[in-house]
């Protein structure tokens, strides 16, 4: 079972290869987060994420630790931007591994739903002109 | 004993601030820190019902004590993801 957070400066680099595959894998569930072109309906140029280091990476850690013992995944990764993000582009990815899709499914939501929650991050709207 | 705030998001935008000092009692808790921070920047009261108190990068409890070594931080809603 494994646990890896990171945050990162800017949009997220281009998804890595998948992990090779265990004895008991049976769901690989990625999610990315992108940002949108509008809020609120006005058009975004990028988002502005701040994060308070280095709580956020500990609660990414902890509460990943927490999601995989209580779904029995197998692991999970998850990576966050911090500074400009423009739109269209990832903004936080989370991978997951499971022996089924019960449990990935089930365990993704619960996460970001967690991270929204409890994880010292911001973002602030930057406008097209 | 005087006390630094950390201020992030959108406690920061609204007080123009990174960074708060507040003076405490000894042994205060977080909820006296609360309402101390509301007393000296009225521009956090909005903020506060909601906001939670981070000692040394864990979110602690309002009973929780804060003591002169710790590092404090007011952590409002929260927007990542």
């Amino acid at each position: 079972m494994s646990v890896r957070a990171t945050i990162i400066d800017g949009p997220l680099p281009p998804a890595p290869a998948p992990p090779p595959v265990g004895d008991e894998t049976g769901a690989l569930l990625v999610f990315e987060g992108l940002v949108r072109r509008s809020e609120d309906g006005r058009p975004l140029a990028a988002l502005d994420y701040e994060a308070y280091e280095p709580m956020a990476t500990r609660q990414l850690t902890e509460l990943a630790r927490l999601i995989l013992s209580r779904h029995a995944l197998l692991a999970i990764e998850v990576t966050h931007s911090r500074g400009r993000v423009p739109v269209g582009a990832p903004s936080l990815r989370v991978v997951i591994t499971a022996a089924h899709r019960a449990e990935a499914l089930a365990a993704m939501g619960e996460y970001i739903d967690l991270l929204k929650r409890d994880v010292p991050i911001w973002k602030k709207p930057v406008w097209s002109a | 004993m005087r006390v630094k705030v950390l201020l992030f998001g959108p406690e920061a935008a609204a007080t123009g601030r990174r960074e708060l000092m507040v003076d405490l009692d000894p042994g205060a808790t977080c909820a006296a820190l609360k309402q101390a921070l509301g007393r000296a920047e009225p521009a956090l009261l909005p903020f506060l019902e909601s906001g939670r108190i981070a000692l040394n990068s864990n979110f602690a409890d309002p009973a929780d004590p804060v003591t002169p070594d710790d590092e404090v931080a007011l952590i409002g809603m929260v927007s990542g993801g």
